[in-house]
């Protein structure tokens, strides 16, 4: 038991420094691919050929298969912001901070994903591409608080200020994220009862596809992050010995 | 060391600004009844330790003790110890000196009362000026507002970012006299000075130079 | 030492009434200008009353916290401040003179905005609506929040290189939840159906805006600061 806190104790410090990460995640890259592109050949073979037709909204419902998966990484990403922000705030954490600005983009872009599949959805489902459905316009709203973050963060002169102000905006936010989807969800009941996915059990045959289809994706995020974070450290830690020794 | 002594000290202060190292594992000690003129060329982090030892400034490692208390330790009572002038004034233009005085005071815990302020801005010759809004007053009778908190506030430490600068050999005598007088009733002072400072008793004198230049 | 802060930015607001003034002449006018740009039916400007009048007050309340926290930033006032007291009080002082300067002088001025919405219109003109009561109502619970919430967004943005729009697109996501409270309960008024529920709800959220905001809206200070 005390080893195994004192060697999670190592890995939490080695992934505190850049170097560490910078070296090792060089290594993992590779591998990274190779698993998230086997998943989503499989995934995308298994979704859009082998898995059953609809039998209310035919081949449209073959979005899902992104949709899903880009909804649930667009608040996985948001909430991993928000943890990397506490960890960045209590252990004064540089490279819980560089996470977290890393994540931001990459959220963002899966939440723009999640938008734009469900609209393609939208227009054979409701003969429109937007619909003020609760989950679609949760998802706007967590858009507006990646750009909202994004902005913060980019508006400062000196870095580690733009850190402590966007990690603290990053809490707030993930705070308010249940209130707002709880609120939405009400509001939606309150005018109209619209919804893509309908309430009850997914068909086997679907589920496992999706559920190959978000492992991939979990992956695709993951490596996004890790690209993004090696730029944030070259950006970050250029004036450093180590790093221009690893470039040269 | 007697337990009533004020005492500043630093441990293994580091400070940086933008991804820049501007003080690396600084140890300092400023005792009471004490004044320390810090020196430096412009950005050798002056201003940075001042506002680091105010608690402004986040540090990237170190700890900075008052009476060997950490300052943020709420016994250290480090806020209710503390003065710090920075460049700016901090007055606001809106409200009357005397308001502006007040005002600081009473966050302290004691109101100023008239008479003392009135006794302050005397010595400073600003005692007409005392019911006029800070907007209306001079760059150099501003710079006299914000010197008589000096004064009319309980304090310890003085943490003072270029107090003379700009002042009339009148003032700055005032405020060397000050200076001495607050350390000799046990005060620590700590300020900046680009000129040297005729009849003002130095103890100590720190020296800040660039600790890290990237090219070697 | 909550009672100096408050009274020092009380009194700043009163030497500055005319700054004061220009957040409800902007309420008003904002909402004047729906007439003109829909249709002054009373009818169907009733029907989106709530929606204008609270979309408005967020406005205002957005556009009036400027003056709360950059002056104090700029002069070095704020840096004193946080020195001298705790970061959760300051905050805590500027929100409570935030609302009583702007945010209650909103509610008290908003039943001239329900008149002009004709929000009080009914067909049967012997029939007495209690619809503006209900709005006052509802916007007294909501513009605490608005300035609490507020309060964090600007002092986030104080030490960036951009600001003004950049509070509204940092903070007005987060005013979701009010918004659709807020004037859901309003149009419960208006369909006559209980909104108790919903001003329940906007009491709640206020209540845990009050909990938590002050201390977040105190370490955005601090770092502003920094």
């Amino acid at each position: 038991m005390a080893n195994a806190s004192k060697s999670f104790g190592r890995w939490f410090h080695q992934l505190g420094s850049p170097k560490w990460f910078y070296q090792k995640s060089a290594k993992w890259l590779p591998w990274l691919w190779i698993a998230t592109a086997v998943l989503l050949a499989f995934g995308l073979y298994y979704s859009l050929f082998a898995s059953p037709v609809d039998y209310q909204q035919g081949n449209s419902v073959r979005i899902m298969y992104i949709h899903v998966p880009a909804a649930a990484l667009s608040m996985v990403g948001y909430l991993a912001m928000a943890i990397c922000a506490v960890i960045g705030m209590v252990w004064k954490m540089k490279m819980s901070f560089m996470a977290m600005r890393a994540i931001a983009p990459v959220g963002a872009l899966f939440t723009f994903i999640c938008l734009f599949t469900g609209s393609l959805w939208g227009i054979p489902t409701w003969g429109t591409w937007w619909e003020w459905d609760a989950r679609m316009t949760s998802e706007l709203v967590l858009l507006f608080l990646y750009l909202g973050f994004i902005a913060l963060h980019s508006s400062f002169n000196d870095r580690s200020k733009a850190d402590n102000a966007a990690a603290i905006l990053a809490l707030v936010g993930a705070i308010n994220i249940p209130i707002i989807y709880g609120s939405v969800k009400w509001w939606n009941t309150l005018h109209q009862a619209y919804s893509v996915t309908k309430k009850g059990a997914i068909a086997p045959e679907m589920q496992t596809p999706l559920f190959i289809m978000i492992a991939g994706f979990y992956l695709l995020f993951a490596i996004m992050v890790i690209i993004r974070l090696r730029l944030e450290i070259m950006n970050r830690e250029a004036k450093s010995k180590w790093l221009q020794e690893v470039i040269s | 060391m007697g337990s009533n002594n004020s005492n500043l000290e630093v441990k293994g202060l580091t400070i940086s600004r933008n991804e820049q190292i501007l003080l690396e594992d600084i140890d300092l000690a400023f005792k009471a009844g004490t004044i320390s003129h810090l020196i430096g060329e412009n950005g050798a982090g002056k201003t940075s330790l001042m506002r680091a030892l105010a608690g402004l400034l986040s540090l990237d490692s170190g700890e900075v003790f008052w009476n060997s208390l950490k300052s943020n330790h709420p016994e250290a009572n480090f806020s209710k110890v503390l003065l710090f002038l920075a460049h700016n004034l901090a007055m606001k233009h809106e409200l009357s000196i005397a308001e502006n005085l007040q005002f600081y005071s009473a966050l302290r815990g004691k109101r100023a009362s008239t008479s003392d302020i009135q006794q302050v801005a005397t010595e400073l010759h600003i005692e007409s000026l005392l019911d006029r809004n800070f907007a209306e007053l001079s760059a150099g009778q501003q710079h006299k507002v914000s010197l008589c908190r000096l004064k009319l506030e309980q304090t310890k430490l003085w943490i003072l970012d270029e107090p003379f600068v700009n002042l009339d050999a009148q003032t700055r005598d005032w405020l060397s006299q000050q200076l001495m007088s607050f350390a000799n009733n046990g005060g620590v002072v700590i300020f900046t000075s680009h000129q040297a400072i005729e009849g003002l008793k130095i103890h100590q004198r720190v020296s800040l130079s660039h600790q890290q230049e990237v090219s070697a | 030492m909550f009672a100096t802060l408050l009274k020092r930015e009380l009194m700043l607001a009163r030497r500055n009434w005319v700054g004061i003034l220009i957040p409800l002449f902007f309420f008003v006018m904002v909402v004047s200008l729906f007439p003109f740009a829909v249709s002054p039916e009373a009818e169907f400007l009733q029907q989106i009353a709530a929606g204008v009048v609270w979309v408005a007050a967020l406005l205002s309340v957005l556009l009036s916290l400027d003056m709360f926290y950059r002056s104090d930033y700029q002069d070095g006032s704020l840096e004193q401040l946080l020195i001298m007291a705790s970061p959760t009080q300051v905050a805590l002082s500027k929100v409570t003179a935030h609302w009583l300067v702007t945010g209650l002088p909103l509610v008290l001025m908003s039943p001239v905005l329900a008149g002009l919405m004709h929000l009080n219109y009914s067909p049967d003109a012997n029939v007495a609506t209690s619809h503006t009561a209900v709005m006052m109502l509802s916007l007294l619970l909501g513009t605490p929040t608005m300035c609490l919430l507020g309060a964090i967004g600007m002092s986030l943005s104080l030490a960036a290189s951009r600001n003004g729009m950049l509070v509204a697109v940092m903070i007005l996501p987060l005013y979701v939840p009010i918004l659709i409270f807020g004037s859901a309960v309003i149009t419960a008024s208006l369909t006559n159906s209980g909104y108790n529920a919903q001003l329940a709800i906007l009491g709640a959220i206020l209540l845990f805006a009050l909990v938590l905001t002050p201390f977040a809206a105190g370490r955005a200070l601090k770092v502003a600061v920094s």
